[in-house]
């Protein structure tokens, strides 16, 4: 429907969808708080535009209030006729009604009386947030076949909805789920992508007009990043919306190790540098709040070596050591140190950064998002550089510090595998892949992608390729301690 | 398969073209000055001239440099009568021609109506290779002297006659140096405007490297056509003066291979240099420096242990005075482009004195509005 607008109405259609934002009314079946839907979460709905009223609650999915428990079917009262909208299929409904405890019965069964009591407030049908093993307070476990049926009824796989995503996808963000019939993703991504655009604008003209004025350069540049992290955040959100029906979602680790330590190999392409082999060393220590970071690059022909060391402490959300069933949404405050020694150069970098790391559960934002997250970080770095000999350099360095990325978690929240993986922009220019050489300069950061597993208890890999200035690949094995969750 | 590998390909060129953007440019420059027509072959050393036309007894270069010379080699059946008119040259430049064996030849001036634009009359001997030299009296000298340094004309082409005219009251300037961004877009038009309004609007010539937005059009091919190198160095008066293409925020390795170079070449001579993009953005939270910033890190560093005396750069418009690993360096970038607000400063230029002897002796700060 959205597509069969023309080119012209776009600007209008979007300043309508995003007037249907400003006050977010969230679909009554999805709401602790019951609100009647509005005209545009009924016409997204509808079965003409292949939506469905259905709540697809999935683990990792935000929540509002206590966790609502599973509702076993009282006989008692009619099942409504939801006919083929049905958030069970019948099989999945008959084995609950069995006296003959199942597997699946036995995840659906309440823990006791009372939590039957609680849980029956919730509305007929809704697949509130499955608990493993039966136990309200676990963490999230896999998907159990009565929710991977509920997905397969709710969402499928579509290949022109993909294809869409990218071309014109790329541009108009909630183009993609709108044809595969979820207004609901497809609203928000609009909304999204016009908050983006609006903060690239709030940024971007003042930095036209003021000529990237020193006085005023650092707000505006923020609000400008900001926009573009959420603008590709939209895109990236629009194609996942689409190709997640091909896969179950993945969850964050109910747990991480308390200890790991990382070591491989990276390599750095880079025609104004003589290093191109590194050795790849990493530590990380996870306290309650606290999560303590040394990593260290080490080239043994060249010389070059980059030491950084830091931690960060937990402000909000779950401790990484025990998430325990929270979506991953979290904020840290970061504090690091940096140590880079150029001896082809011919000189020492040695500083400081400060600033603030989210992360953000999509499906927060949207239920077909969960299984991925959002991720954006700000901060500023102050450095020194040091040359040996008669050369003095009496300054202070400043930078700033900006990413923003959109992963993906890898496990299935059964077994030893956990992991995640991530696409992102890095704003900052001091390190390996710099930033991009471009028309424009130096201005623009450096892309990558980077994926962190654990593939036993205690053994993993972690790999990541950049290119901005230079191409850098790293691949490393981890071994965890006290990786048992 | 073929298609995968064709993608691989392309991924890979679209990949090297990232990394080293100024590639081509820095390989074109090395075929600037180089031209052959009407019998006669002309090769202008270290690139300082723009060959704009040659043929049927006539040759026209656009200067890059107060002081340059020429290898002409004339083929046995052709004239020997030739003008060379040298556009963008000192006001008083004259020509110096001789054969290899240091015969003179003879050479005629031919009155311009432009300051800024030189002709002689020489008779090249048909067969024989002769030097040509193009240069004020004095340029070997080590007197101390004053130019100019701007940059960062863009879209302020049309009010650029400012500039000039406040520049005409100082007669003790020799030259601009222009550290890039002459127009909005690099196109041959624009260029082509650039030299007219400078010939019409000044006495003194502009020696200039280019800006990120002479790449904008064909990578600066018209920009390489119409006025010579992005990278290049040149001696006047005991003061060596290197400018390099920094245009992408990065320098190419072989811009950088050259600038080692240049900088063992006068590492004990009083040397300027500049370009456009600055290594290091005084204002760090702003990045508008090179890409990788150890790179800068390096490249100042490298400039500082090579006795480098002063750092003149352009691409912020505005006015800071700084240092980097403690060598003076100034941004000025004031020729009109979309100003820096809040900083006071306006359309301006610097007017640095230099010496062979003393280095760097003042640089001042001159508002145009």
């Amino acid at each position: 429907m959205v597509s069969e607008l023309s080119p012209r109405s776009w600007p209008l259609a979007v300043a309508v969808v995003g007037a249907f934002l400003v006050l977010p009314v969230r679909a009554l079946a999805q709401d602790a708080e019951a609100e009647p839907l509005t005209a545009f979460d009924l016409l997204a709905r509808s079965p003409q535009l292949g939506g469905t009223d259905i709540p697809r609650d999935l683990p990792g999915r935000a929540t509002v209030g206590a966790p609502r428990r599973p509702r076993m079917p009282d006989a008692t009262v009619p099942m409504p006729d939801l006919g083929r909208q049905s958030p069970l299929p019948a099989p999945e409904l008959l084995r609950m009604e069995s006296p003959v405890p199942s597997p699946s019965s036995e995840l659906l069964a309440p823990a006791s009386a009372e939590a039957a009591a609680s849980v029956s407030e919730v509305p007929m049908g809704l697949p509130a947030p499955l608990t493993p093993q039966g136990r309200p307070d676990s963490p999230l476990s896999p998907l159990p076949a009565s929710t991977t049926a509920l997905l397969d009824a709710s969402r499928s796989f579509q290949v022109v909805p993909v294809a869409v995503a990218v071309v014109p996808g790329l541009l108009f963000h909630g183009l993609a789920p709108a044809l595969a019939g979820d207004g609901h993703t497809a609203k928000r991504l609009f909304a999204m992508e016009g908050a983006g655009l609006g903060l690239i604008a709030l940024g971007g003209v003042p930095i036209a007009l003021t000529g990237a004025s020193r006085r005023t350069i650092a707000p505006l540049y923020a609000v400008t990043l900001a926009g573009f992290s959420v603008f590709g955040i939209s895109a990236l959100a629009n194609l996942y919306s689409v190709a997640s029906p091909a896969f179950d979602p993945g969850v964050p680790a109910s747990s991480l190790p308390p200890l790991e330590f990382e070591m491989g190999y990276q390599y750095v392409s880079d025609t104004s540098f003589d290093y191109d082999h590194f050795v790849s060393l990493g530590a990380v220590a996870r306290f309650e709040e606290v999560k303590l970071e040394a990593i260290a690059r080490l080239a043994p022909d060249e010389g070059n070596t980059q030491v950084r060391l830091g931690g960060a402490y937990r402000l909000l959300g779950e401790p990484e050591r025990r998430r325990a069933g929270s979506d991953g949404s979290s904020l840290d405050a970061e504090l690091f140190g940096l140590f880079h020694r150029f001896p082809t150069e011919g000189f020492t970098v040695v500083g400081g950064d400060m600033g603030f790391r989210g992360r953000y559960a999509m499906s927060r934002v949207s239920p077909s998002l969960a299984g991925s997250f959002a991720e954006a970080s700000i901060g500023m770095a102050l450095q020194g550089y040091s040359y040996p000999g008669p050369v003095s350099d009496g300054n202070l360095h400043s930078q700033l510090l900006f990413s923003f990325g959109y992963g993906v978690w890898l496990g299935r929240g059964g077994g030893p595998f956990k992991g995640e993986a991530m696409l992102f922009y890095d704003h900052r220019k001091d390190g390996f892949a710099g930033g991009l050489r471009t028309l424009g300069g130096g201005v623009v950061g450096n892309f990558g992608l980077r994926g962190r597993a654990l593939l036993t208890e205690t053994w993993g890999v972690a790999a990541e390729f950049q290119a901005g200035g230079a191409l850098v690949g790293r691949l490393s094995l981890i071994y965890a301690l006290g990786g048992e969750s | 398969m073929s298609r995968i590998g064709a993608m691989g390909v392309l991924s890979a060129l679209l990949m090297t073209g990232c990394l080293r953007p100024a590639e081509n440019r820095a390989v074109r420059d090395s075929k600037v000055g180089r031209a052959e027509g009407g019998g006669l072959s002309l090769e202008v050393a270290d690139g300082l001239a723009a060959v704009r036309s040659v043929g049927s007894g006539e040759v026209t270069l656009w200067g890059n440099a107060p002081v340059f010379t020429a290898r002409a080699t004339l083929d046995a059946e052709s004239t020997s009568d030739w003008v060379l008119t040298v556009r963008n040259a000192m006001p008083d430049a004259e020509l110096l021609a001789e054969l290899e064996d240091g015969e003179v030849l003879a050479v005629e001036p031919v009155p311009q109506a432009l300051p800024t634009v030189k002709a002689w009359r020489v008779g090249l001997r048909p067969g024989a290779v002769a030097r040509l030299r193009v240069a004020p009296p004095g340029w070997d000298s080590t007197a101390p002297f004053r130019f100019a340094a701007l940059a960062d004309v863009q879209e302020a082409l049309p009010r650029v006659g400012d500039i000039y005219a406040r520049l005409v009251k100082d007669d003790s300037l020799r030259f601009i140096l222009f550290a890039g961004d002459l127009t909005e877009n690099g196109t041959r038009e624009q260029l082509l405007e650039f030299q007219e309004r400078l010939e019409a609007g000044s006495r003194i010539p502009l020696y200039a490297t280019l800006g990120n937005h002479e790449t904008f059009s064909k990578d600066a091919e018209e920009y390489t056509t119409l006025v010579g190198r992005g990278s290049q160095s040149f001696v006047f008066q005991g003061v060596r003066f290197t400018v390099v293409d920094s245009s992408n925020g990065t320098l190419d390795p072989i811009v950088e291979e050259q600038l080692d170079g240049w900088l063992a070449s006068s590492r004990q001579g009083t040397h300027v240099v500049a370009m456009h993009v600055p290594p290091q953005d005084p204002v760090g939270l702003r990045g508008g420096g090179f890409a990788n910033r150890g790179e800068s890190a390096g490249l100042v560093g490298k400039l500082a242990r090579e006795g480098v005396d002063l750092t003149l750069y352009g691409h912020i418009h505005s006015y800071y005075s700084f240092t980097n690993a403690g060598i003076p360096a100034f941004i000025s970038g004031g020729g009109g482009a979309i100003p820096e607000t809040f900083d006071g400063v306006g359309r301006h230029y610097l007017a640095v004195d230099i010496g062979a002897n003393e280095g760097l002796r003042e640089a001042s700060l001159v508002r145009v509005d």
